[in-house]
């Protein structure tokens, strides 16, 4: 019985999708995020670019590719708020690395483990976000603990539902 | 090198990247700190997201709000059938309703009419409400919610605040049949109020009033108020009836006229009337006590005056109507305690008394032929006699003159 090395092991678990799906499930992401705000209002409890970063890092397995999602997809968030661009540039770069580097450890085929890594990630992605605009930046900021908690836990709801219909568009060899 | 490198390029990578995004960072800041715009890359970033985001927006907008209209406009409205009948039969059911609250309240605000109608009128009245009518043209009669258990009885006045309406034809138990004045067969003496002409109110055939068999008279114009005369023994006096419409000749006599009135009361929409009970009139309480002092007084006055006569009665008079002139008491010379005089004028003219009265009692040398002028001028010419200064004080003449009566009585 032949043992695969870790390389071997995290090449045969990469999940490819189509081109389509790397460019329109992000985009649709923010797109989305900038749209149901609007009709949600308040309860808007979910952070949709992160989930996707999630997603394609723990798919991916490649920290750099998660990073560069990570970082895109925060920069584009970051355009359409009229703030400082890279604020949630930074945190979901660092978000995507660390998905993606946890993926390498992990059996990411478990719903349970998916759900659990993006309730954490998200509150990395928070906290992260919340030390650039106080710390980095010097900006006063009114943090608010308990609506992260329900936004990671609205982000671990749509992983459940998400993740699995994204899986269907993985590419089998 | 090239090892490290390869090792940790992940590491390095997210490294590039976060100094990188905290470069650009700083650069915004210190832009912003400095008033300045964004550079022309921050500036490139957000176009590029806004032209990648908008569209698809604008898409999910128009869908969305295509997906509303389709629900708003077709799934939403499954029961809208059935509620659309629900709501018409609310409407329908609130129609009546507010037709039934509209005609309470018209009849309340009619009711309070009468009320306050029948407060103040000086007759005892029985509100009453019309049921029924003859069914007919020909006859002019309706009936009303009131009887004999309440009062009412034949010939009775059916009024409104507004005038007269009829009379009481027949009365039942709980109900009463009210002849309206407008029948054919009715009839009710009328005054014209500024003209006094008097004359019989009757209904023609096309169910007027009128009053027939009145002297042609040019002053009857159309406006004057008629108004009750008083003397048929059912309406009281001075009720109004209507006002004249217009004067027309009688076609039976020459000479005559029958004018033509407009009903004051509303003789086709009756719904509530009053009938006139008792025909003692009914004041206020106020106007009572009014009364009752005014009856007091009257009775102290008369007391007063039997008292007064009584007295006179007793006493002699100051005039006899036996004696000549010359000779009444009070020219009585001999009187001890004669009537006192009034004051003398110091500076007498045609105005003092006794002087203007008549030439010739002026120009009397003694004043003998006028008792009071005389009086006058011998007081003036001549002193008062010692007994006089020396009587009494001045007295009246009503209480005095007994005392010299009862001298001169002596002396006769």
């Amino acid at each position: 019985m032949s043992v695969l090395s870790a390389e071997a092991r995290r090449e045969f678990e990469i999940h490819r999708y189509p081109v389509l799906v790397y460019a329109l499930v992000p985009v649709l992401a923010v797109v989305l995020q900038a749209w149901l705000p609007r009709l949600l209002g308040r309860f808007a409890w979910f952070d949709l670019p992160l989930v996707v970063t999630v997603f394609f890092a723990l798919s991916r397995r490649n920290p750099i590719q998660g990073s560069i999602l990570g970082g895109v997809l925060g920069i584009f968030e970051d355009a359409l708020t009229g703030h400082a661009i890279g604020i949630n540039g930074i945190a979901k770069t660092l978000v995507g690395y660390l998905a993606a580097s946890i993926g390498i450890l992990v059996n990411v085929e478990n719903h349970a483990i998916r759900l659990f890594l993006t309730f954490v990630l998200s509150l990395v992605g928070s906290a992260t976000y919340f030390f650039v605009v106080r710390f980095l930046l010097g900006l006063s900021l009114d943090t608010d603990w308990p609506m992260e908690l329900y936004k990671a836990f609205g982000n671990s709801l749509i992983a459940l539902v998400l993740f699995p219909l994204l899986d269907r568009a993985k590419m089998r060899d | 090198m090239e090892s490290f490198v390869v090792r940790y390029r992940n590491l390095l990578v997210l490294l590039v990247l976060l100094v990188a995004q905290i470069l650009g960072l700083a650069m915004q800041v210190r832009r912003a700190s400095s008033g300045q715009a964004d550079g022309g890359g921050v500036r490139l970033i957000r176009l590029w997201a806004n032209g990648i985001v908008s569209p698809p927006e604008r898409i999910l907008h128009s869908t969305g709000s295509g997906v509303s209209w389709i629900w708003n406009n077709y799934f939403d409205l499954r029961h809208v059938r059935q509620q659309n009948a629900d709501l018409q039969k609310t409407v329908d059911r609130l129609r009546l309703e507010q037709a039934a609250l509209l005609e309470d309240a018209k009849q309340g605000q009619r009711l309070q009419a009468l009320l306050n109608f029948q407060q103040k009128y000086i007759y005892k009245t029985v509100a009453a409400q019309v049921i029924g009518s003859s069914g007919t043209d020909q006859s002019r009669v309706f009936y009303i919610d009131k009887g004999k258990s309440d009062g009412v009885d034949r010939d009775m006045a059916v009024i409104t605040p507004d005038g007269i309406v009829g009379k009481i034809r027949d009365v039942f138990g709980h109900t009463a049949q009210v002849l309206a004045i407008n029948d054919q067969s009715s009839g009710a003496g009328v005054i014209m109020e500024s003209t006094r002409i008097r004359g019989i109110l009757r209904g023609n055939a096309s169910g007027q009033l009128q009053i027939v068999d009145v002297i042609r008279d040019q002053r009857i114009k159309p406006g004057e108020k008629v108004l009750t005369a008083g003397g048929d023994q059912i309406f009281p006096r001075g009720l109004p009836v209507g006002i004249v419409d217009r004067v027309v000749n009688d076609p039976e006599r020459d000479g005559f006229v029958d004018v033509v009135l407009k009903s004051a009361a509303h003789l086709d929409q009756l719904d509530e009337v009053l009938v006139i009970t008792v025909t003692e009139p009914r004041f206020p309480p106020d106007q009572q006590q009014d009364m009752a002092a005014s009856e007091a007084l009257k009775s102290a006055e008369a007391e007063q005056q039997k008292t007064s006569d009584g007295m006179a009665e007793k006493l002699p008079g100051l005039l006899e109507p036996n004696l000549p002139t010359d000779q009444q008491p009070l020219n009585d010379t001999s009187n001890p305690n004669p009537v006192s005089k009034p004051p003398l004028a110091i500076h007498p003219d045609r105005f003092t008394p006794g002087n203007a009265v008549t030439p010739n009692v002026q120009g009397a040398p003694d004043g003998s032929q006028s008792p009071g002028a005389g009086s006058s001028e011998s007081t003036l010419k001549k002193p008062l006699p010692p007994k006089s200064s020396t009587s009494e004080p001045h007295s009246t003449p009503e209480t005095k003159p007994a005392k010299p009566s009862t001298p001169q009585g002596e002396n006769r």
